[in-house]
Parts: C-alpha cells; structure tokens; sequence
C-alpha cells in the first residue's frame, strides 16, 4: 500500500543499441532482482501497462522484472529520419528489437512476457528462437485473429487519433475491471503518437499470420504458456486454444474476468493467473 | 435479468426510457459530446428510433419516424445483441458494439465518420440502458 511520500521501486533509464541498422534510444524501466523477465507492451500502448507487475513484490523477490517501449512508442523516440516515412511494424523489424534489447542489458535467457501484438511475437519467439529463453508467455495471443475495424480510422487528420484509438480499444476491457484502471488502460492509447497503434497494427494484421507457420516449437525446452482474457474479442478464447492444439506442450488458461490488458486493467486479477505460472517457471529444473 | 426474458417491446421501452431521462442528466457527457450534432436511427430488432442529438444533447427521440426521414448513420442490432449487451455484466463476446458486429448481430451503416469521431460518447449512450441509473 502506498502511502504519501512513499517512492515505487520502479526506476527507468535508457539504453542505446542499433536495430536493422539504425540507432535506437530505448526506454525500458525495471525493478526486482532474480531471473530476468521482459515484458512487451500492447500495439499503440508502452511500457506503463507493467507498472502494477513492477510493484508487486511476490514477483520482484524472485524476478528482475524489465518492460521496455519499444522504438516510436512511450519515451522512446523514433529512429532519426522518422518524419519522412510511414511507420510500419514488421515481424523482422519486432524480433530484432527485442533481441538487440536483451542483448544490450546482457541478458541470460530471459523470460518473454508479451501482450497482445507482444503475445503474437511471443510464438514466433518460440519458433525460431527459443533456445535464446527461458520460456515464454504470450498474453490475448493467437496465430491470427479476424479483424474487426478498418484501420484507416486510427489515423486521418478529420478524427483525433487518440480519442479513437481509446474508444475502439474500451470494448476489449472486461466490464468487471476497475473504472480507476480502465481508464490508465485508455489514456495510454490516447497519448499514442499519429498513426502508432496503425503502424503496430501492421504486422498484427497483414505481416504476422502465422497461420501454419509455427512447426519445430520445442516447449521441452522452452516453455510456452498462452492465457486469454475470456472478454477478449479481438483475439478471442478460441484464438488462442486454435494455436495451443498446433503446439506440443503449450499450456493454456482462459482468464475469468479479464479482457485483452489483463496486467493494466485488472493486476488483481491478472496476478491470480500469472503468479503460479512465474513460480513454475522458477522452480523449474534448468 | 436474463437475455432471453426480455423481448422487443421491453427492450424499447427501456431504451426510450433511458434517451429520453438519462442522457442529458449527465453534464459531463453532454460536455463530452459537445462537438456532435447529427440523426442517428437505432434499430432494435424490427423497432426503430431516431435520436436527434445537438452538441451533445438529447434534443429528441423519435419512435414515430416519418417516411424517407434521412439520418447520418445507423446502428442496428437483433434483439439478442441488445438484450445481451445490456446485461449487468453482459456476457463476454456480447458486451461492446464491435463484439457484436464481429460476430454479425450489428452493423453499422452510413456516414459513419461522426460515429467514430465520437465512439465513446455513442457508447456510453447507447449502453445506457445497462444500468438502472448512471
């Protein structure tokens, strides 16, 4: 319980490393000690929707828990040269992110928690690069998901993006979830830049079906858990049990209560479900 | 409240109720939709309203529509959406506009730029009728 004065133990700094070949400032803030866990956020959104992770210390006594923004998103600003191209996230572009920021924290096979285009990336993770961690969990993640909306709506000069962004986003935050954190939830998608959460939704929609592209995941060795958010419609329940049953070893949780922020809209509940998971993945013979 | 208790007649006359006295008891909401002035026509199974809404007020809701009356969008849904949706809580997959549009029990039709440019208010008005009071 936090009380006047208290300070969180969330502390934020920047590490620079070269993605594709163009030198990235990243953002990434990180608290507790242990295995190292990277948390990737939501299209359109940054790094604050971990906070709530961060500050529980039945995770942070055991995890050195680290969420990073990813380039354009948060206080991690776009790659030099931004103002002269259409931001368009790639699968490519996604893994070697992720990869270059392990690498510049030096990382030992870290835990990989991601949430939605950050659960999608997750199983390609799992695909071609599982040796690299030490499991991984995808959040509301699926191989593919139908879309529900054009996205030529998130980004025109006559409708404010982030007022958009956030009203078509409010449907997939389970009712039951707090006013207090439905609303963070939003706020993040409203201070969005222009054409962000459409440039992430890219590679969701159009870069990213991996659809029969995810043979020779080894969940022996890595270990795969996927959990959705049962009021998610994007990607729905049955999104993610349709990729499971194409995965050995996969284990899978519908959360109750739950939409597609689980860690940002509702940590109380979110923490029912991921706490059991941490503690078998760190009490897991290595 | 059950989905399936609540026929057509009863859903309409709830959300007549709740057009009618709710929208503009909430200053804030009419603050929030100040920006929107349009016609829009909901539809509730075979039953249809007219909302005529002016910088976010409620100026009337019409259930007599008179003939090749033009509107600016419409949002029409089974009496299944609406009934689910006006659940407390609603059902998971049957609890926002877009749910029920993916799974084809509403659409949305016409000039639909005024509808995205205010998709929260839309919303929050149309859900209205959730809650007994809001």
């Amino acid at each position: 319980m936090m009380t006047q004065g208290s300070i969180e133990p969330i502390v934020g700094r920047y590490v620079r490393t070269e993605v594709l070949g163009e030198a990235c400032r990243i953002y990434f803030e990180e608290a507790g000690h242990g295995a190292p866990l990277v948390c990737l956020h939501t299209a359109g959104a940054d790094s604050r929707q971990f906070r709530h992770l961060m500050c529980d210390a039945a995770i942070t006594s055991h995890y050195r828990v680290i969420a990073f923004d990813l380039p354009w998103h948060g206080k991690s600003y776009p790659p030099a040269g931004w103002e002269k191209v259409e931001y368009k996230l790639t699968t490519q572009r996604y893994v070697e992110t992720i990869r270059a920021f392990c690498a510049a924290l030096d990382l030992d096979r870290p835990v990989v928690l991601g949430c939605s285009i950050g659960g999608r990336i997750v199983l390609q993770l799992a695909h071609a690069h599982g040796t690299e961690f030490r499991a991984l969990i995808g959040i509301e993640a699926a191989d593919y998901q139908q879309p529900w909306y054009d996205t030529a709506w998130l980004h025109r000069g006559d409708v404010h993006g982030g007022e958009v962004c956030a009203a078509l986003i409010s449907g997939l935050v389970a009712p039951p979830s707090p006013a207090e954190h439905r609303h963070e939830t939003l706020w993040q998608y409203m201070q969005s830049g222009p054409g962000v959460f459409r440039g992430d939704l890219y590679f969701y929609r159009v870069d990213a079906d991996l659809r029969g592209k995810l043979a020779g995941i080894d969940t022996a060795r890595c270990p795969l858990y996927l959990l959705t958010g049962e009021y998610d419609f994007s990607c729905t329940p049955e999104d993610t049990l349709r990729t499971a049953s194409g995965i050995d070893g996969a284990k899978v949780t519908v959360m109750q209560q739950l939409g597609h922020f689980p860690m940002s809209e509702n940590p109380a509940q979110f923490r029912r479900y991921i706490l059991p998971i941490l503690d078998e993945i760190r009490l897991a013979k290595r | 409240m059950n989905a399936a208790s609540l026929d057509e007649q009863e859903l309409s006359t709830r959300f007549l109720d709740a057009m009618r006295s709710r929208v503009n008891a909430d200053p804030h909401r009419v603050w929030r939709g100040r920006t929107l002035t349009t016609d829009c026509l909901v539809q509730i199974g075979s039953t249809a309203f007219l909302l005529r809404i002016e910088r976010g007020r409620m100026r009337e809701c019409l259930t007599e529509i008179p003939l090749l009356c033009p509107w600016t969008f419409a949002v029409r849904g089974t009496v299944r959406a609406w009934a689910s949706l006006w659940q407390d809580p609603p059902p998971p997959g049957w609890h926002d506009l877009f749910a029920l549009s993916k799974r084809g029990e509403m659409s949305f039709e016409g000039n639909l730029h005024p509808f995205m440019a205010h998709l929260q208010y839309i919303k929050d008005v149309l859900t209205l009728p959730r809650k007994a009071t809001a």
